[in-house]
């Protein structure tokens, strides 16, 4: 595909967020021959793409969203060969565990949901559990067992990335926040802030790839679609001996637990701290800092000596049937938007070569998930 | 984790040294609610160190100036009856200042209405081949080594680096009976002479400067003025210290030859940056000043931040000594006191017009020596590419200047891409260097920024945080969707 | 006063140094080989006591701390660098550098702020992790 005009500044496409969707996005429809530029206000993947767990796991992926994951897994592992550089996607066992009566039955609900759209899960016994992984609390009643499961350094994805963009011709912006996008038939304006000393990019397409920001940017193409943000508690330990030889989770969803190559455990399961949209992530709660860190050593006992070197904060969105949006923004001629996937970072290399599929005008492989439903459909608990 | 204790505390001062234990008396005296804590067993930061638990002064022995102040100082606190909570760690401050402490019984938490920072500085190594083996030292840890601990570094100690830590602790080294092989200053003897002016309200310290270099000579250890270190290596039990000459930027001159050093410590040491821990996690606005040290908070000359209710005090807030500290923490409590509403605007201009005019000659001879600390550019451009820069992670100058390249262009990209500064000291230790590494290719200090500020503040355990618990104690929020 | 041995261990750490992975552990022996580092011009030490590290026993004073206390038996190194291997040991002795770290019971504190008392039990981060294979 040819770009529309030859003059400077204008491209096929212009993706709109610099996280794993829309670096991936860019990517593919650059290799699709598109002329691409990503744009960011920071750096790329420095929100949520880079602070995340890193968790590739089926265990605590939606359903619905598994054979994607299943595919984005498969791409993460490949990292080196299609970004050139890895982000160390490490393939090991996922537990999901269950210490309660309560949470054996959520084992099983979820183990069938998922093993329903191709999940390789098993309910197993604790006693094959502990075989697998020796280090898990005496108490286990049961637990869901994935052999395709892992994890990634997420704080790794933006140097990927950038990398695999530049060696593809897509141009970088960075530290560049959009300000308005002026959209007709003749294409799209995009405009950076007055004081910013940018000229505006004319582009025939926009991809809109904003996480949690997505809400904001549909409303300068005067739609309203609320994206709910979680602020997401993440701790990380200093190395330790290895405790640890697989991805844990807990049931009820309240816990990941990986350690890495280099021996530090990352805790996350998706405690709230304090923040919003407008200011990030501003402060961690205390009483939900103890409740991860008390499930975590529950989980591994020989956690409990481990030092705490870093936690921080990180912002996922989330839509009002937890489902992604991922295609036509509703309304606004050759305008895409994806993002808000949930467990975004462990499908979002996938949804961003369907996205890219789908703007090239190739049948996704597969189904994309209309932002249109999303219309009046009111958040719950608003 | 225990309850805040909300209203308890008017103002919590972290630090005791001397400008976090004259705030806290001087807050006291307004009539405040304070409460004062340090990590250390009791008052008195790294200047003014009081003795091991055990230790007693020899009788007959004439104790130093510091010891003296110190000990004044320790009495002072206990004779106001100052509430406070030693051998407490600071883990975590809310935006609310709620302050989260860790000390020997575990976890507590207190609410004050306003927190006074005087955390004092870290010493800065600029790295070089050899300097993470062990027996490489700090030069403000041979300090604490001597002083406090009455220990020698080794036999026979190399001292280096720059500032006026250099010519104290050779004399330190002397006095103990102990040898130096060197001490070698990155300034030049015209770089000294230009900080005379501001001695000139200290004889005694201009006297015991000249004693200093003239015990040296007496001992016969040679005092190379614009030498830096260019490798320290293995030699059986100790090292081979490979010395060269420097230029004003602490470049090293490349005709010059250089000469070899056998010792077996070697106590090294480039200058004083502020800590700014609790100030960069709660997002406090800060400026780079180099003659004061580094990053430092962009306060008010009484020490008000950015964040109301939150200030800082004493070389934490830029580098002015420690004669200084002392007024310059009385000037944040008077005008804590002023803002809380407890003090009345002409009680608080009186005060702080007296200790404006008591801090301002010892800050200037404070800032002078700071002038003779500061970063020196051509010593950080020399660290070799094999060089770890970041301890903790082991992450070297090639790494960091790849990041660049590459296109990282701040700390926290460069954090992110190498992993330096993510290891437990939390950039403690490297963050001034790397941020001149990665300041080169990204056109200055302001561009490159700092490492954001995250809790813990110190590392603490699971262990201590979670406490005693079942898991019926975990509070569960909803479970995740299906 | 002691020597130091080294002794190889199985663990499969890279190492820039030697290629091999060494410990080292404090052995008695007949001669002092580490010098006199104490200094009681103008103090008089606490009680004289011994602690244990690494199951060998330190001789030192009352309220000294742990990283002072074995870097004047000789013992400079405390642990290694995680990617490189390389020895490190006590360096800015004011609880900031983390270089210092050692196990006390369940905590892992930095030596430097950990003062010896009667009955310390310390262990280097490395022989720890040895013990619990």
């Amino acid at each position: 595909m040819s770009a529309t005009s030859h003059s400077p500044g204008a491209y096929d496409a212009v993706v709109i967020g610099g996280g794993v969707m829309g670096c991936s996005t860019a990517l593919h429809l650059a290799q699709g021959g598109m002329r691409v530029a990503v744009v960011d206000r920071g750096p790329l993947c420095r929100e949520a793409s880079g602070v995340n767990a890193g968790t590739l796991t089926l265990h605590m992926t939606r359903a619905a969203l598994v054979p994607y994951a299943m595919r984005a897994w498969q791409m993460w592992m490949d990292a080196e060969k299609w970004l050139g550089m890895g982000v160390l996607a490490t393939r090991v066992p996922g537990l999901t565990l269950a210490f309660t009566e309560a949470e054996c039955e959520l084992v099983e609900l979820r183990a069938q949901a998922r093993r329903a759209f191709g999940a390789p899960i098993e309910v197993i016994t604790p006693a094959r559990a502990r075989e697998i992984e020796p280090g898990v609390h005496p108490s286990l009643l049961k637990a869901g067992y994935c052999e395709i499961d892992g994890f990634a350094s997420a704080y790794l994805t933006g140097r990927a990335f950038r990398h695999a963009l530049v060696r593809a011709g897509v141009d970088v912006i960075e530290n560049a926040a959009v300000a308005s996008i002026d959209s007709g038939d003749a294409g799209h304006v995009v405009r950076f802030g007055d004081d910013s000393g940018r000229a505006p990019l004319r582009a025939a397409r926009i991809v809109l790839a904003g996480g949690v920001w997505i809400e904001n940017m549909l409303a300068w193409l005067g739609v309203r679609i609320p994206i709910k943000v979680l602020i997401n508690q993440l701790i990380v330990t200093e190395r330790i001996r290895p405790v640890m030889r697989t991805v844990l989770s807990v049931a009820n969803g309240l816990l990941s637990l990986k350690q890495f190559a280099n021996g530090t455990v990352l805790i996350g399961g998706g405690w709230q701290g304090e923040g919003d949209r407008e200011r990030g992530g501003l402060e961690a709660r205390p009483q939900n800092l103890v409740g991860n860190m008390r499930l975590a050593a529950y989980a591994v006992p020989a956690l409990a000596e481990a030092r705490i070197a870093r936690i921080w904060l990180g912002l996922e969105a989330e839509t009002a049937d937890a489902m992604p949006i991922i295609g036509d923004v509703p309304g606004v001629p050759r305008a895409y938007v994806v993002g808000s996937a949930h467990s975004g970072y462990t499908s979002g290399p996938f949804m961003g070569r369907i996205m890219a599929q789908h703007i090239l005008g190739q049948q996704p492989e597969l189904p994309l998930f209309d932002p249109a439903r999303l219309l009046g459909m009111p958040m719950p608990g608003a | 984790m225990v309850e805040a204790q909300p209203g308890a505390v008017d103002l919590l001062v972290i630090g005791a040294g001397p400008a976090g234990a004259r705030a806290a008396l001087r807050a006291q005296a307004c009539g405040l609610g304070v409460l004062l804590v340090d990590e250390n067993p009791d008052a008195g930061g790294q200047v003014w160190r009081p003795l091991p638990p055990g230790f007693a002064r020899a009788a007959g022995v004439q104790p130093s100036t510091e010891a003296v102040q110190g000990d004044a100082l320790r009495a002072e606190l206990r004779g106001a009856g100052v509430r406070c909570l030693f051998g407490h760690k600071v883990w975590n401050v809310g935006r609310s200042l709620r302050t989260d402490l860790i000390g020997p019984d575990g976890v507590c938490s207190w609410q004050p209405r306003a927190l006074l920072v005087a955390t004092g500085t870290t010493e800065r190594v600029i790295p070089f081949p050899g300097w993470t083996l062990p027996g490489v030292i700090g030069l403000a840890a041979a300090t604490v080594l001597l002083k406090s601990q009455n220990m020698l570094p080794g036999r026979r100690t190399l001292v280096a680096g720059s500032g006026p830590l250099l010519l104290a602790v050779a004399n330190g080294i002397l006095k103990a009976g102990g040898e130096v092989a060197a001490v070698l200053d990155l300034a030049s003897r015209a770089d000294w002479l230009r900080t005379l002016p501001s001695l000139a309200a200290r004889p005694d310290l201009l006297w015991q400067g000249a004693r200093w270099q003239l015990a040296l000579r007496k001992a016969g250890v040679p005092l190379l003025y614009r030498h830096g270190i260019a490798s320290a290596e293995v030699l059986g039990d100790g090292f081979r210290i490979r010395a060269r000459q420097v230029d004003a930027s602490g470049a090293p001159i490349a005709s010059a030859s250089s000469s070899d050093f056998e010792a077996d410590a070697l106590a090294v040491g480039h200058g004083l940056v502020p800590g700014t821990d609790v100030t960069r996690l709660l997002r406090v606005r800060h400026r780079y000043e180099a003659s004061h040290g580094g990053w430092i908070a962009d306060a008010d000359a009484e020490g008000r931040t950015s964040v109301a209710g939150l200030y800082v005090a004493g070389d934490g807030a830029g580098i002015a000594g420690a004669a200084a500290a002392g007024a310059h923490g009385e000037l944040a409590a008077v005008a804590c006191a002023f803002d809380l509403g407890r003090l009345s605007a002409q009680d608080h201009a009186r005060a702080r017009d007296r200790l404006f005019a008591e801090w301002r000659r010892p800050a200037r001879f404070g800032r002078a020596m700071a002038g003779l600390m500061a970063l020196r550019d051509g010593a950080v451009a020399a660290i070799p590419a094999a060089t770890v820069v970041c301890r903790c992670e082991d992450v070297t100058r090639s790494e960091i200047d790849a990041a660049a390249r590459d296109g990282a262009r701040d700390m926290n990209q460069l954090k992110a891409w190498t992993r330096c500064g993510m290891g437990p000291c939390q950039g403690r230790t490297c963050g001034d260097v790397a941020g001149a590494l990665l300041a080169a290719h990204v056109g200055g200090r302001e561009a490159a920024g700092c490492f954001t500020g995250r809790a813990p503040l110190r590392p603490v355990s699971l262990a201590e945080v979670a406490g005693d618990y079942t898991y019926a104690d975990i509070p569960i929020p909803k479970a995740a969707p299906l | 006063m002691y020597t130091i041995n080294s002794e190889r261990s199985s663990s499969s750490m890279r190492s820039l140094f030697d290629g091999s992975q060494d410990f080292f552990l404090m052995t008695p022996s007949p001669s002092s080989a580490a010098p006199v580092l104490r200094a009681d011009q103008s103090v008089r030490r606490g009680p004289a006591l011994r602690f244990l590290a690494d199951g060998c026993s330190v001789d030192a004073f009352e309220g000294e701390s742990v990283a002072a206390a074995l870097f004047a038996a000789g013992r400079r190194e405390l642990r290694r660098s995680p990617r490189d291997g390389a020895p490190r040991g006590m360096f800015c002795l004011m609880g900031s550098c983390q270089e210092c770290l050692v196990w006390v019971g369940s905590r892992k504190l930095p030596a430097c702020q950990v003062p010896v008392t009667p009955g310390l039990e310390i262990e280097t981060l490395d022989f720890r992790e040895q013990r619990l294979g």
